[in-house]
């Protein structure tokens, strides 16, 4: 039986190193889970879209808007269900820092085309009936205190009032989205509000339409109807690309960057780290235990055995400080996502994380136990006891 | 004042050779990737504000924050280019004045994926008033009011049709790119054209901003009130290094700030390690702290004796760290600034400040990791220290 | 009878500092069964060496080393390990207990080379700590116990898993006078009482003078005289 309260026993012996290398340990995991968690947060808008939309924007430009024409046009290719306009809004509440997102839509198709987003306080109706309601996450609602029946003062940065006043929508209801590719930081109002007041001249700003939302018809060929689509607008005035709604979010993500790439980097960088770190802890202990390993060597305990506790050793410390870093990621996921806010929805640690934290944690512990564990198995008793150690 | 000689410290510091490496190169990976971002700031910062000219004022629509914001109607651009005071006029050509349209377009990168690139329409003035800042490096300029277009140096390898000889298909209308040229900033990330000529590619019949060159000793402040308030066409007016430098500030914080929080997490665990690593070295140096006391050291002499080795170890682990930093130096890179969100091209800059702001991080490092340490030593008394253990 | 243990042409050298030293030289030795032996000789002449080679903890150059019919220069280093744990216990000047384990946990720690259950362990444990007269210092740490009580300590590790043979490698150099007596005291009462075979390097002349034979030798590595105490 080989004498693994040893392990336990050689790890704590030393307070200070112990706790100091656990603690190191932990921060490093914790930080590889944070990052990994920004990640999943900007790929899980990609996964999460639904099969069945597509948005159909300008080739051209993000910032080219399309000809109102452009939606019965669409509405009328077979295989489309329904079509919504959308427009990013660009404004801001009270400081251009407080960010969050306002789309003008047709809202009558709001909800057919996006079941996801659920009332949880108000009435649908409510929303449709008032030309100047809208629906707000649950997110930004409750940071900024925003309840149904308020109203809420947007300065428009991409569309000013003429006059310098804000835009002032009524809070009609809130909402929570049940998938990933709908955030609870959104504020939806009627297109028509946008249109009115551009072509009144109350406001100023780009005309025509940001992108069109498309649902398909059950059954319909997605290809098809891309392509379809596509066709109808060749000649112009405004070519466009019909996207699905997967790709439309993996174009904003891929033009954040390389973000795995920099991800991956630091994630590097980080894992270097606390391999440095757990192995220094470990030569460290493994050098002091020199005479201990003699005198197990000398009782009988074979070279394996031996080595195998060195290994464990460096397990159990991995193990301990990666297991608090796990445990602080998994805490704090509420926390964190509530800091991130409505600037970078999504956060979540998710178990696959934590698994892969796990399999890091175990790396770590195996690189930096195997090279005392192999000394001492190679280790001489006599050499082993002429040591003081 | 009898200070340990440094000596001591040096030769302990070889003698434990392995655990001095691995501090020294736990403390070198933390400063390095704080470098590496730092780097990136830096690069990106100074692609913008070193390039941007005193002598040029950017007039933008008020209430805009970016170029891309800002639009001015055809006739109100007229109207400010014709009315502005202090325009240069030189004797043998028209005034230094040109309104330009800016339009982030939507390009295929080479390899795979998109990513937006500003095109820039501009009119003869702008060639004019920039002078030699625009370096003809391949064919030759555009001719008005053809479907001509010249890229920018840094576009050729990274976007696809970018090459002299290409064909960019803007909306429906080919453009021939007919020659690239170079700029010291960040015009070399874009792609120019005749200003009406893309205009009516794009169907975008309007202005973005106007720039001048103003005639020496004119008043910018003046000028910028009164514009604030023109009647006609009221503006925000700065020199075109005040507007580059604006454009940076997001993205140059969010570096800066992401920089700071990888430094200290990994910092703390680099810290951890460097306990660690003086606590084993006092450990096995106890006996001859004993020596040292007897013969008469003062305990502040061992405390000066013991910092004095852990600010040795951070110096080396902030060389270290720079020294791995470097190689990126001058490395291409882009990023999607997202305040315009274009993407930019530039170098990493390792410039001398980041180094400075490196190596007085990993010193602080090892005073921070050398304390508890030093403070153990020289709260040993010699019958404790030469007790054999 | 045979010798317990018959050594015959045993080699050993050392290279040191590019130099070779012929410690044992070509030696021929019979150990009896039940004997106590006292090893000594000038520094250099490889008493700890042939102390070392007859533990199994170091192998010759050349020659055998049959310990009961076993040659162990021949065994490779996993059987002698198994080896040792069944037939050796080992008692160092340094003592060499783990620090970090109580004196029961020490003396306990052979026995997890055996098959015996956990209960078991504790108890023959708690049997050789009494025997050497510490069974109220179990749970103490090695660094709570006096230099005597510490060697104590290790010889009741020595004998808990009841080998045939013990080996002391200068068991009293580090002690005061008072507890060395204590200790030979005990390695007379292994040899006499349960009929442990025994050998003692020392260079102290009064404990080589507790066995019953004591084996000279001298610089060279060669066999000087054999004196008989008892």
């Amino acid at each position: 039986m080989p004498p693994l309260h040893l392990v336990w026993r050689n790890l704590t012996k030393r307070k200070a190193r112990f706790l100091l290398t656990a603690g190191s340990l932990a921060i490093a995991i914790f930080l590889l889970c944070l990052l990994r968690s920004l990640v999943v947060a900007l790929d899980a808008g990609v996964k999460a879209a639904a099969a069945d939309r597509l948005i159909v924007q300008s080739k051209v430009s993000l910032f080219v808007y399309l000809p109102q024409s452009y939606g019965p046009k669409i509405a009328s290719v077979e295989g489309v269900e329904r079509v919504m306009r959308w427009n990013w809004f660009g404004g801001y509440y009270q400081d251009p820092s407080n960010f969050f997102a306002q789309f003008a839509c047709d809202q009558d198709e709001l909800q057919a085309i996006y079941p996801e987003i659920q009332l949880v306080d108000g009435e649908w109706d409510d929303f449709l009936r008032d030309r100047k309601a809208c629906i707000v996450g649950e997110a930004t609602a409750s940071k900024y205190g925003f309840k149904v029946g308020d109203s809420v003062p947007i300065i428009g940065a991409l569309f000013p009032k003429t006059d310098g006043t804000t835009w002032d929508f009524r809070v009609a209801g809130i909402y929570k989205s049940i998938k990933k590719n709908v955030d609870d930081a959104t504020l939806f109002f009627h297109y028509k509000y946008l249109e009115n007041a551009l072509d009144s001249g109350e406001g100023s700003g780009p005309a025509g339409v940001g992108i069109f939302v498309v649902k398909m018809a059950p059954g319909s060929d997605r290809t098809e109807v891309m392509s379809r689509i596509d066709a109808l607008f060749e000649q112009g005035p405004q070519v466009v690309q019909t996207t699905t709604e997967a790709e439309f979010q993996a174009q904003f993500v891929s033009m954040i960057g390389n973000v795995p790439l920099f991800v991956s980097s630091i994630g590097g960088g980080v894992m270097v780290a606390i391999l440095l770190a757990a192995l220094n802890t470990m030569l460290m202990a493994a050098r002091e235990q020199t005479r201990d390993i003699g005198v197990l060597k000398a009782l009988g305990f074979g070279d394996g055995v031996v080595a195998g506790v060195l290994l464990w050793q460096s397990l159990a410390l991995c193990a301990c400080g990666g297991g608090a870093g796990i445990l602080l990621a998994a805490a704090t996921e509420d926390p964190v996502a509530k800091m991130l806010g409505t600037v970078f929805p999504g956060y979540e640690v998710t178990s696959a994380t934590l698994w892969a934290a796990a399999g890091a944690t175990l790396f770590v512990g195996l690189v930096a136990g195997v090279g005392p564990a192999l000394r001492a198995r190679g280790l001489s008793v006599i050499d082993a006891l002429r040591r003081t150690g | 004042m009898a200070f340990v000689p440094f000596s001591y410290n040096l030769r302990s510091l070889v003698v434990r050779r392995t655990a001095t490496l691995l501090t020294v190169l736990g403390i070198g990976a933390t400063v390095a990737v704080l470098a590496g971002v730092l780097a990136l700031q830096q690069g990106f910062a100074t692609l913008f504000v070193e390039n941007g000219r005193d002598d040029v004022v950017v007039f933008l629509r008020q209430g805009s924050t970016n170029e891309g914001d800002s639009v001015f109607s055809l006739e109100r651009a007229q109207i400010l280019m014709k009315t502005l005071p202090d325009i240069e006029r030189p004797v043998d050509g028209p005034p230094l004045v040109s309104a330009e349209m800016y339009l982030a377009v939507r390009r295929e990168k080479v390899g795979g994926g998109e990513t937006n690139v500003p095109i820039r329409g501009v009119q003869q003035g702008t060639f004019r008033i920039l002078g030699d800042d625009i370096r003809l490096l391949e064919g030759r300029a555009f001719a008005p009011g053809v479907d001509e277009v010249v890229v920018g140096s840094k576009l050729a390898d990274r976007i696809a049709d970018c090459r002299v000889g290409d064909t960019l298909v803007l909306n429906t209308t080919p453009f021939k790119v007919v020659g690239m040229f170079d700029h010291s900033g960040p015009f070399k990330s874009e792609i120019w054209g005749d200003r009406d000529r893309l205009a009516e590619a794009l169907e975008r019949p309007v202005f973005n901003r106007v720039i001048a060159k103003l005639k020496d000793g004119a008043d910018l402040a003046d000028l910028k009130e009164r514009m604030e308030s023109d009647p006609q066409v009221p503006c925000k007016v700065m020199t075109e290094r005040e507007y580059l430098g604006s454009q940076t500030t997001a993205f140059s914080f969010v570096l800066r700030v992401l920089g700071a929080f990888l430094a200290a997490i990994m910092g703390v665990a680099a810290v951890f390690t460097a306990t660690n690593t003086m606590l084993a070295a006092l450990a096995a140096r106890t006996n001859e702290i004993g020596i040292l006391l007897s013969l008469g050291f003062k305990p502040w002499a061992i405390f000066a004796s013991f910092l004095f080795e852990s600010l040795v170890l951070g110096l080396l682990g902030g060389v270290v760290g720079c020294l791995m930093a470097l190689p990126l130096n001058g490395v291409d890179t882009g990023a999607m600034n997202f305040q315009t969100f274009t993407e930019v091209a530039f170098a990493f800059r390792v410039t001398p400040e980041v180094m400075v702001v490196a190596v007085s991080f990993s010193l602080l490092l090892g005073l921070l990791g050398g304390a508890l340490p030093a403070a153990r030593a020289a709260s040993l008394r010699p019958t404790q220290a030469l007790r054999r253990d | 009878m045979a010798a317990l243990i018959q050594l015959r042409g045993l080699v050993k050298g050392y290279t040191r500092g590019g130099e070779t030293l012929r410690v044992l030289d070509k030696l021929d030795l019979d150990l009896e069964a039940g004997g106590f032996y006292a090893l000594m000789g000038p520094s250099g002449s490889g008493k700890t060496t042939l102390l070392n080679l007859v533990g199994g903890l170091d192998r010759p150059d050349g020659g055998s080393i049959v310990v009961d019919g076993e040659d162990i220069a021949a065994m490779s280093g996993p059987e002698l390990a198994e080896w040792r744990a069944e037939k050796v216990g080992f008692v160092f000047q340094g003592f060499n207990l783990i620090p970090v384990l109580t004196a029961q946990e020490n003396v306990e720690l052979p026995l997890l080379l055996t098959r015996l259950s956990r209960a078991q362990r504790k108890e023959h444990a708690k049997s050789a700590l009494e025997l050497v007269g510490l069974g109220d210092r179990r749970s103490h740490r090695p660094s709570q116990l006096s230099g005597g009580q510490e060697q104590r300590v290790a010889i009741a590790r020595a004998l808990v898993s009841d080998p045939m043979l013990v080996l002391a490698d200068e068991p009293t150099g580090d002690l005061d006078r008072k507890s060395a007596d204590d200790v030979l005291a005990l390695l007379r009462l292994l040899n006499e009482k349960y009929g442990k075979t025994i050998l003692m390097v020392t260079h102290d002349h009064a404990a080589a003078q507790q066995a019953r034979t004591i084996v000279h030798l001298d610089k060279g590595g060669r066999l000087g005289r054999i004196e008989v105490v008892r």
